[in-house]
C-alpha cells in the first residue's frame, strides 16, 4: 500500500487542507474573503455566515441550557419542582396542564406517565442523558479516532497495518451488532466488581464510553489519510530537521492542518450517535428505566402514539430538534472548513466567464483517493451515519414458549 | 443494403413475436379474474400470530412455541380439551377414557371406530402409545449431564409423571390402550395430550421412516424393550433411534412439505398451504365426522409481531381476530375502532413480590412489615386498572381468580391482612429498626420497573431503606437465587390445570424455590398433593398450602396480567380464553358474518 | 490489476476471519441463552435448560465453539455449508436463504428509488445552492432522517394505507379539499420555482389551477375506482416527454434527435391496441422481451432519422420508448386495478400494512403486480424518506465540487450551453464520488432494515440477526453477519475498481 500511495502523490497534486496556506497564491475572490485572517478567523467567519448552523447552534444551545438548568446535573439543583424519578398524583389523568389561552404552564406542562411521573422532567433529564452520552461518544472516538489514524498515518510500516487491519475489522461489522452487544456487556451490574459499582451509579457514562469504543474507526480512517499527505509536505520536513520529536510533529505541527477533517468527521458521529442511543434504547439495551432517556422514553410510548399523544411527542420532538441541530451544525462545520465549498451561483458563474473562483490545484475528488483507494470509501461512508442505526427490535411477546400440547 | 437492413428488422421482430406468444400465459384470454376464494358457503377468517410456525411436531422442546401448539390443535383431535373456564371438556365422539382402578392407578382409553388421519389410516392406540413413549422419557437413560447414555424422544412437559408407568397394554384390535401407574399421579387426566389433549403424531408416519413397517410394528419394537436406566446404561437401540430422530426434527419445516405424510391431520382442519415466515392457511378436514363441524371453510394464519402492527392490520381489514400483547393503549385503540368487538381477561402469569427467607428478611417480623407496606391496590390502580376496571389485587399464591375455588381460599388464606397498607403496624413491627432492603426487578419490563417504584417509595415512608437491585433482562433471570438481594418482583405462570407446578416453587429445596421458603407442615401437604388423583381433595391440599404460605410472610402476589383478544364485525364466535390457546380454544365455532 | 485484486481478497479473508470471531465471541458473551428458562416454574425447567445448554454447546468455552463452527463455515468452500442450525432447529444456510429474499424483496425497489430521487434533488440543489428550494430540502432531508422509523412507518399506515382505503370506498374530493390541496401544491410551486416574484406568481396560479381541475376531473370520473390513461393522456404525456427526453440528451436544437423521440411516441401509441391481447397473457418473461424489443425499436427510430450526432437521436428515441412502453403498462395495470379490487380477498382495501402479498390470492400477471405493489408501496416510502438525505447531501456536495472546477470554467468560456455544462461536464463527474456511495449502499442492503421489517412484519435478514442476539443464539447472527461482511467486503472492492475506471488518475496495483 505505501508504495501505491506514494506514487500517487506524484500522480496527483497535493491536497490542500490548510485553507488559509493554499487560497491566497490562486485567485480573487477567496483573497478577498480571507485576506490577513487566520484559519480560525476563516472558519468563524464562514461559520457565522451560515445561517442553518447558527441556528442550529442557538437551537442546540437553548436545549442544552434548558434540560440542564431545569432538572439539575450531578451537585447542582434545578429549577424545576419535580425529578424525573418522583411520583407524583395523577392530574387529569396525566394530560397536558399546558394551556394557550389563557396562557399558563400549569402543574404538569408536558403531561404524566400512569404511574404520575412528570414528563417535563423526564424529558429534561433524557435530552441530558442523550446529549452526554452524545458528548462522552464524541470525545471517546474522537480521541482514539485521531491517536490511531495519525499514528497509522505518521509512523507507516508495521504500525499502520497493524493499526488499519484492526479498524478494518471493527469497520465491517455492523454497527448495529457491536453497539447492542457492547452496551449489553456495559448494562451489566451482577459481578461486584469495581466496574459493577461505577457502572450502576454512572449508566450512562458507561454506555457512552463503550458505544465511543465502537465508532472511531471511520475517523481514523480520515485522519490517517490526511496524515499520509500532511507528512510528505515541506513544513514537517522542516520540523524534523530543526530536531522536533515525532510526538511533537505530530501532535503540533499535522494535527492542527488536519483539525477540520476531525472537528467535521466528530459533529457527524456525534450526530448518529445520538439516533443509535435511540436504536439502543429501542432495543432495550441501551440506558435502563428508572432512569431514562430520549430515546427509551419514545420506546417505551410507542403505544401511546394513538391514544396518549404526548408521551410519545415531546421526547420525539426533542430527538428531532437535537438531531438536527447537530446536523446542521455539522453542515455549517464542514462548509466552513472546507476552502472548496463557497457560495456557487450558476448564473453568477456564467458571467463571470473567466474569473471565476481559484481552488487549490489539487482539491480534485481524487485527492484523498489518489492516496489510497479505500480512504475515500471510508470518508465517504463517514459522513452520514448509518441507517441501520435506526434499527431496533420488535416488542415481542415475552412467552414464545409456552403450553405444552 | 438499407432494404437488407429492414428486412433484418422484419426477421428479428417476427421471431420477437414468436418467442412472445411462447411465453405467454397458458389458458386463452381470461380477463383478469375477479372471484377469490372466500365467499363461500363457510367464510374464512384471517388470524394473527406473533410467532412463525416452523414444525409439525409441537411437543417437542425446541418445537413447543405457542403458534406451533395452536395449529396442531387446529388441526388434531384426542380425548378432551381445556375450555374457557378452564375445565376439562371430554370428546366423547373421538374416544372415552376413565380410570379404572385406584391402586395402582390404571387409566383406560377407548378409541372410537372411525376416527382416522387425513391419508385415511385409522387413528389407532399405537398413536396413542406413541405419545406415550414420546412424554414419558420412559426408555431415555443417559445420565444427567446428558454425557452418557441416550436420549431418544424429546419432549417439552414434564415426563415425570408418566415414567412412573408401566409399559401399557394395547388390545388386538388396536382401539384401546390401558396404562398402570407406578405412583399415583395428582394430573394424570392430562397426562396423554397436555393442555390441548391431542393425539398428534401419527405412528405409522414415524414407523415408516425408521424403516418399520406400519405403528404396530414400532410398537412391538417399543414392547420389546427395557425401560431405561441411567444407573446402567444399555447401547442404543438404533430403530428406535432413528424413530426418535425422525420424531425429535423430521417435522420441522416452514414451507409446505411435498411429503404429505409429515402434515396428516386428525382434527376439523388440515393445512393447505404455507409461506414461510409470513402466513399460513388452513381448510376444512373433510373427512372429520369425530367432533364438532366447524364453521368456516378456511382459517388464515398471518404472523405479526409488534402490537401497533397487528391494531392497524385489523383496522385494515387484513386481519379478522388479533391477540396482541395487551397494555392500557393497545386496549384504547382497539376499543377505538368502529366495528371491532373486544374481549378483555385476565392471562394465567402473575406478578408477585418474594422476600428472601435469609438476611435482613430472615426474621419474620420484618417480612411481615415489608408486607404491610406494599401498595398493592395502587399498583392494580395505576398499572393495570386502565387496561382493567375491574381489577383488584391478587389475593392467593396458588390460585388465580379464574379457577373456581380462588374466592374460597382467598377467604381464609391471611391475605385480608394485606389489603390496606398499613405504615402504623409495620413501624411497630420493625420497633425502630431500618433494615437495608435491595430489591431485584427486570429492569426492562415496564410493569416492573413501575412497581418496584411505587414499592420503594411506600416502604421507605415505613423506615426500610431500599436499594435498587434491578438488572437487565439477560442479568435478572441469572442472579435468581443466587443471592445479592432480598426481595424480588418477578411473575409465575400458573398452569391452570394441574398441580404439579406447586411443589416446584413452594417446596424446600426445589429448583425455582428462590427465596428459600421452607415450611415442614406445608412440604408434607404437597407431597400428599401430588399424589393425589382425585380433584376435589386436591384443591383441598392447595387451599392449606395457600393458608400456609401466607402465613410465613412469604411475600404478596401483585397483579395477574391482562390479555386482550380482539375480532372485527366478518366473524363471530370468539370467545375469550386465559391460557397458552388464546382465541384459538373454541375455533370451530368461529363463523364468518355474512 | 490482477495482483491488487488478489491482494484484496487474500486480506479480505483475513479481515473475515478476525471480524467473524470477535463477533462470535461477542454474541456468546453478550447475554444469558438461559434466561428464558431461570424464572420458569415448569415442573421440568432443570431439563430444558439442560436441553439448551446441550443445544448450544454452553459447556464448550465460547473461543472453541467459534473453531467448531469455523470448521462447519469452512465446509462451504467444498460445497458444502454448515453453518449450524438456530435454536428452532432450522439449518441457518436454509434460513438465511428465506430471510434473504424477504429483505431484497423489501430493499431493493427503496434503494433504486432513493438513489434516483436523492441524486436528483442533490444535483438541483446544487444548481441552486442556498435558494429556498435548497434550504427546503436540506431541512426535509435532515429532518426525515431524524425521525425514527417506525413512528414514520405508523403514520404511513395510519393515513396511507388505512385513510386511503376509506377513502377509496369514496372516492369523492369535495371542491375544498380539491382547492386546498391545490392552494398547497401551488404556493409549494410558487417557491421552489426560480426566477422573478412576477413569474413565481404566474408558475403558482397555473399549477395550483392544474392540479385542483385534475383532482375534481379524478373525482368526478370516480378515477381512483377505476383508473386508466387512455390514449389520450399517453399521447400527451409522450410529446411531453419526448421534449424533455430530448432537451437533457441531445438539446432541443438537435432536430433530428426530436423528431426520432417524437417518431417514437407516435409509434407507441399506434401500438397501443394491437399490443392489449397480447398484454392480457403477460408473464414477466413476456414483460421483459417486451421492454427490451421497445427500447431497440426507439435506438431503431434514431438511427434512421440519422443526423449529425446519430447516437445522441439514438439514445432520445431508447429513453423515450421506454418511457412510454412503461406508460401503456401501467395503463394496463390500471385497467386491473378495479378487478382486484373487488377481489374476495382484497375486499375493496388495497393498501396493505403488513407482509408483501395476499396469501392465497390467485390472479393474473397484472393483479399480482398490483397486489405487491400496494403491499411494498409502505415500506418502500418509508425507506426512501430516511436514506434520501446521504444521497442528497453526497450529490450536492459533490456537484458543488465539479462545478467550480476550472474545466467547467473553461466550458462555459468556449461558449458551451448550460445543459451541456450540467449534464456532460459536471453531471458524469459528480457522479464519481456517488458511484462509490452507491457501490457501498448494495452492499450492505442485504443487511436489512431492522426496524421497517419489523413494522411491516417481514421477517428478513434484519429480524433473524436480532432474534439471534436476543435468544443469544450465535448460529443466525454469524449467518448474517457472513452475508453482509462478505457482500460489504465485496463490494467495496467493486467501489474502488469503479472509482479507478472512472477515474484516470487512481491507480490500483
Amino acid at each position: 500500500m505505501s508504495q501505491q500511495s506514494q506514487q500517487q502523490d506524484v500522480t496527483a497534486a497535493p491536497t490542500a487542507s490548510g485553507a488559509a496556506t493554499a487560497a491566497p497564491a490562486a485567485g480573487i475572490e477567496p483573497v478577498l474573503e480571507t485576506k490577513g485572517l487566520s484559519l480560525g478567523q476563516i472558519v468563524r467567519k464562514r461559520f457565522f455566515g451560515h445561517s442553518g448552523a447558527l441556528i442550529g447552534l442557538v437551537v442546540f444551545a437553548m436545549i442544552f441550557l434548558l434540560a440542564f438548568s431545569s432538572e439539575g446535573w450531578g451537585p447542582f439543583p434545578g429549577w424545576w419542582k419535580y425529578q424525573h424519578d418522583q411520583v407524583t398524583p395523577l392530574v387529569n389523568e396525566g394530560v397536558p396542564t399546558w394551556t394557550l389561552a389563557p396562557f399558563s404552564f400549569g402543574d404538569h406542562p408536558f403531561g404524566q406517565d400512569r404511574i404520575g411521573r412528570d414528563l417535563f422532567a423526564m424529558t429534561m433529564r433524557g435530552a441530558q442523558q442523550s446529549i452526554v452520552v452524545m458528548l462522552i461518544i464524541g470525545i471517546v472516538a474522537g480521541v482514539i479516532g485521531v491517536v490511531v489514524g495519525s499514528l497509522a498515518g505518521y509512523f507507516r510500516g508495521w504500525v499502520e497495518t497493524v493499526l488499519m487491519r484492526l479498524t478494518d475489522i471493527i469497520i465491517i461489522i455492523p454497527v448495529l451488532l457491536l453497539a447492542a452487544v457492547m452496551s449489553q456487556t456495559a448494562g451489566r451490574r451482577d459481578s461486584g466488581t469495581w466496574f459493577a459499582q461505577f457502572a450502576a451509579s454512572n449508566g450512562v457514562v458507561v454506555l457512552g464510553i463503550f458505544l465511543g469504543l465502537v465508532l472511531w474507526v471511520s475517523l481514523a480512517r480520515l485522519v490517517r489519510g490526511e496524515f499520509l499527505s500532511l507528512r510528505e509536505r515541506e513544513f514537517v520536513d522542516a520540523a524534523r530537521i530543526s530536531g522536533a520529536s515525532n510526538f511533537r510533529i505530530i501532535f503540533k505541527h499535522i494535527l492542527p492542518n488536519a483539525i477540520g477533517v476531525v472537528i467535521v468527521n466528530g459533529t457527524l458521529i456525534m450526530s448518529s450517535a445520538i439516533l443509535l442511543e435511540t436504536a439502543l434504547s429501542y432495543l432495550g439495551v441501551g440506558v435502563k428505566a428508572p432512569d431514562t432517556s430520549l430515546g427509551l422514553l419514545i420506546s417505551q410510548n410507542q403505544e401511546a402514539f394513538a391514544t396518549r399523544p404526548w408521551l410519545f411527542w415531546w421526547p420525539g420532538l426533542f430527538i428531532v430538534l437535537i438531531c438536527l441541530s447537530i446536523n446542521f451544525i455539522g453542515d455549517g462545520l464542514r462548509d466552513a472548513f472546507d476552502p472548496r465549498q463557497k457560495k456557487f451561483n450558476a448564473k453568477k458563474a456564467k458571467s463571470r466567464g473567466a474569473h471565476g473562483s481559484a481552488v487549490a490545484a489539487g482539491a480534485s475528488p481524487a485527492a484523498e483517493p489518489s492516496l489510497e483507494v479505500g480512504t475515500t470509501v471510508s470518508s465517504v461512508t463517514s459522513e452520514v451515519p448509518d441507517t441501520e442505526a435506526f434499527g431496533g427490535a420488535p416488542e415481542r411477546a415475552e412467552d414464545g414458549k409456552g403450553g405444552t400440547a | 443494403m438499407r432494404f437488407g437492413r429492414i428486412s433484418k428488422a422484419v426477421g428479428i421482430a417476427a421471431a420477437a413475436v414468436l418467442a412472445l406468444s411462447a411465453c405467454a400465459t397458458q389458458g386463452g384470454s381470461t380477463s383478469p379474474s375477479s372471484s377469490g376464494s372466500a365467499a363461500k358457503q363457510g367464510g374464512s377468517a384471517t388470524v394473527v400470530e406473533v410467532n412463525a410456525f416452523n414444525t409439525f411436531n409441537s411437543n417437542t422442546a425446541d418445537g413447543n412455541t405457542d403458534i406451533n401448539s395452536k395449529i396442531s390443535y387446529a388441526t388434531h383431535w384426542g380425548f378432551y380439551y381445556v375450555d374457557n373456564s378452564l375445565k376439562i371438556v371430554h370428546n366423547e365422539k373421538f374416544g372415552h377414557y376413565e380410570k379404572t382402578s385406584d391402586n395402582p392407578l390404571t387409566v383406560k382409553y377407548t378409541l372410537n371406530d372411525g376416527v382416522k388421519w387425513s391419508d385415511g389410516t385409522p387413528v389407532t392406540a399405537y398413536d396413542i402409545a406413541l405419545n406415550w413413549a414420546a412424554s414419558s422419557s420412559y426408555f431415555d437413560d443417559a445420565s444427567p449431564d446428558g454425557k452418557k447414555g441416550t436420549a431418544y424422544f424429546s419432549t417439552a412437559g414434564d415426563p415425570t409423571g408418566l415414567n412412573n408407568t408401566n409399559f401399557p397394554d394395547v388390545s388386538s384390535d388396536g382401539k384401546t390402550f390401558t396404562l398402570t401407574y407406578t405412583k399415583p399421579f395428582a394430573d394424570w387426566e392430562t397426562a396423554i395430550g397436555g393442555n390441548n389433549g391431542t393425539i398428534d403424531v401419527p405412528a405409522h408416519v414415524v414407523a415408516k421412516k425408521a424403516g418399520l413397517a406400519d405403528a404396530k410394528a414400532l410398537f412391538d419394537l417399543m414392547k420389546g424393550m427395557k425401560k431405561g436406566d441411567p444407573s446402567n446404561q444399555q447401547p442404543a437401540n438404533e430403530t428406535l433411534k432413528k424413530a426418535a430422530d425422525f420424531y425429535n426434527t423430521g417435522f420441522d419445516t416452514k414451507t409446505l412439505p411435498s411429503d404429505t405424510s409429515l402434515f396428516l391431520s386428525n382434527g376439523p382442519y388440515v393445512v393447505k398451504d404455507m409461506v414461510a415466515d409470513q402466513s399460513m392457511t388452513l381448510v376444512r378436514n373433510k373427512d372429520f365426522n369425530w367432533g364438532p363441524t366447524a364453521n368456516l371453510d378456511q382459517i388464515t394464519i398471518r404472523y405479526i409481531g409488534s402490537a401497533p402492527a397487528q391494531i392497524q392490520a385489523l383496522k385494515n381489514g387484513e386481519a379478522d381476530i388479533i391477540a396482541p400483547q395487551a397494555s392500557s393503549d393497545t386496549i384504547q385503540q382497539l376499543k377505538a375502532i368502529p366495528g371491532v368487538t373486544v374481549n378483555q381477561g385476565h392471562q394465567l402469569s402473575y406478578d408477585h413480590l418474594d422476600l428472601n427467607f435469609y438476611g435482613p428478611l430472615a426474621d419474620k417480623d420484618v417480612r411481615t412489615a415489608f408486607m404491610l407496606t406494599v401498595p398493592r391496590q395502587d399498583i392494580v390502580d395505576k398499572i393495570i386498572k386502565q387496561m382493567d376496571p375491574n381489577a383488584k389485587p391478587l389475593d392467593s399464591q396458588i390460585f388465580v381468580p379464574d379457577q373456581a375455588p380462588y374466592a374460597d381460599s382467598v377467604k381464609n388464606n391471611g391475605s385480608a391482612d394485606y389489603q390496606q397498607v398499613n405504615i402504623d403496624k409495620a413501624k411497630q413491627l420493625l420497633a425502630g429498626k431500618t433494615p437495608t432492603i435491595r430489591i431485584m426487578y427486570n429492569k426492562d419490563n415496564p410493569n416492573r420497573v413501575d412497581a418496584y417504584t411505587l414499592i420503594a417509595a411506600n416502604a421507605a415512608k415505613a423506615g426500610f431503606k431500599i436499594v435498587d437491585g434491578g438488572l437487565g433482562k439477560s442479568d435478572w433471570g441469572k442472579a435468581l437465587g443466587k443471592g445479592g438481594y432480598d426481595a424480588s418482583i418477578f411473575g409465575w405462570i400458573n398452569p391452570g390445570v394441574g398441580v404439579s407446578g406447586v411443589p416446584q416453587i413452594f417446596k424446600t429445596g426445589n429448583g425455582s424455590n428462590f427465596n428459600k421458603f421452607s415450611d415442614p407442615a406445608a412440604d408434607a401437604l404437597m407431597s400428599q398433593l401430588v399424589q393425589t388423583t382425585d380433584q376435589s381433595k386436591q384443591v383441598d391440599l392447595e387451599k392449606q398450602i395457600d393458608q400456609k404460605i401466607w402465613g410465613a410472610s412469604y411475600g404478596v402476589p401483585l397483579f395477574q396480567a391482562v390479555g386482550v383478544e380482539a375480532f372485527s364485525d366478518r366473524v363471530t364466535g370468539v370467545k375469550y380464553m386465559p391460557n397458552s390457546s388464546g382465541v384459538w380454544w373454541n375455533y370451530w365455532e368461529w363463523a364468518a358474518k355474512s | 490489476m490482477v495482483t491488487y485484486v488478489v491482494r484484496r481478497l487474500i486480506t479480505a479473508a483475513l479481515i473475515l476471519l478476525g471480524a467473524s470471531f470477535l463477533v462470535y465471541n461477542l454474541t456468546a458473551l453478550s447475554g444469558d441463552p438461559l434466561e428464558e428458562f431461570r424464572a420458569s416454574n415448569q415442573p421440568n425447567a432443570a431439563q430444558l435448560m439442560q436441553a439448551r445448554s446441550q443445544l448450544l454447546d454452553l459447556a464448550t468455552p465460547a473461543p472453541i465453539r467459534y473453531f467448531k463452527w469455523l470448521g462447519g463455515a469452512a465446509g462451504c468452500f467444498a460445497g458444502h455449508c454448515d453453518l449450524g442450525k438456530n435454536l428452532a432447529g432450522q439449518p441457518v444456510t436454509q434460513a438465511l436463504g428465506q430471510a434473504l429474499v424477504q429483505t431484497l424483496t423489501l430493499v431493493t425497489g427503496a434503494t433504486i428509488l432513493a438513489i434516483l430521487v436523492g441524486v436528483a434533488l442533490g444535483i438541483i440543489t446544487a444548481l441552486r445552492q442556498y435558494s429556498a428550494l435548497d434550504y427546503g430540502v436540506t431541512f426535509l432531508a435532515f429532518l426525515f432522517f431524524s425521525l425514527p422509523i417506525f413512528w414514520v412507518a405508523v403514520l404511513l399506515k395510519e393515513y396511507g394505507a388505512i385513510g386511503f382505503n376509506n377513502f377509496l370506498a369514496h372516492p369523492d374530493i369535495p371542491i375544498a379539499t380539491a382547492l386546498g390541496v391545490g392552494i398547497v401544491v401551488g404556493i409549494i410551486a410558487g417557491v421552489v420555482s426560480a426566477g422573478s416574484v412576477r413569474r413565481r406568481l404566474i408558475i403558482g396560479a397555473i399549477v395550483f389551477a392544474f392540479v385542483t381541475l385534475v383532482l375534481e376531473v379524478a373525482s368526478i370520473t370516480q378515477w381512483f375506482r377505476f383508473p386508466g390513461l387512455g390514449l389520450g393522456v399517453i399521447l400527451i404525456a409522450g410529446v411531453g416527454i419526448a421534449f424533455g427526453v430530448t432537451v437533457l440528451t441531445a438539446g432541443l436544437q438537435n432536430r433530428r434527435a426530436l423528431y426520432a423521440a417524437l417518431t417514437t411516441v407516435v409509434i407507441g401509441v399506434a401500438a397501443y391496441f394491437p399490443m392489449q391481447p397480447l398484454l392480457n397473457l403477460a408473464t414477466p418473461l413476456m414483460i421483459v422481451i417486451l421492454a427490451v424489443v421497445t427500447v431497440a425499436v426507439g435506438i431503431a427510430v434514431g438511427y434512421f432519422w440519422g443526423g449529425y450526432d446519430r447516437s445522441q437521436g439514438m439514445r432520445a428515441g431508447g429513453i423515450t420508448a421506454f418511457i412510454v412502453g412503461a406508460l401503456i403498462m401501467l395503463d394496463r395495470f390500471m385497467q386491473s386495478w378495479p378487478a382486484y379490487f373487488d377481489n374476495g380477498l382484497v375486499r375493496g382495501r388495497p393498501i396493505a400494512t403488513i407482509g408483501a402479498g395476499t396469501p392465497n390470492l390467485q390472479a393474473d400477471f397484472w393483479s399480482s403486480g398490483i397486489d405487491t405493489f400496494t403491499h411494498l408501496i409502505l415500506p418502500t416510502v418509508a425507506l426512501v424518506l430516511i436514506s434520501l438525505a446521504s444521497y442528497t447531501r453526497y450529490t450536492r456536495s459533490s456537484m458543488l465540487e465539479v462545478m467550480n472546477m476550472d474545466y467547467i470554467r473553461t466550458a462555459r468560456a468556449k461558449g458551451v450551453s448550460e445543459r451541456s455544462v450540467v449534464m456532460r461536464h459536471a453531471f458524469r463527474n459528480a457522479l464519481i464520488p456517488i458511484s462509490t456511495v452507491v457501490a457501498l449502499d448494495i452492499g450492505q442492503l442485504i443487511g436489512g432494515a431492522v426496524i421497517t421489517e419489523t413494522v411491516f412484519s417481514v421477517h428478513g435478514m434484519g429480524f433473524m440477526f436480532l432474534d439471534g442476539i436476543s435468544h443469544v443464539d450465535p448460529n443466525p447472527v454469524m449467518g448474517v453477519f457472513l452475508c453482509v461482511a462478505i457482500t460489504a467486503l465485496f463490494f467495496n472492492l467493486v467501489a474502488d475498481l469503479i472509482y479507478s475506471a472512472l477515474d484516470p488518475r487512481v491507480r490500483v496495483k
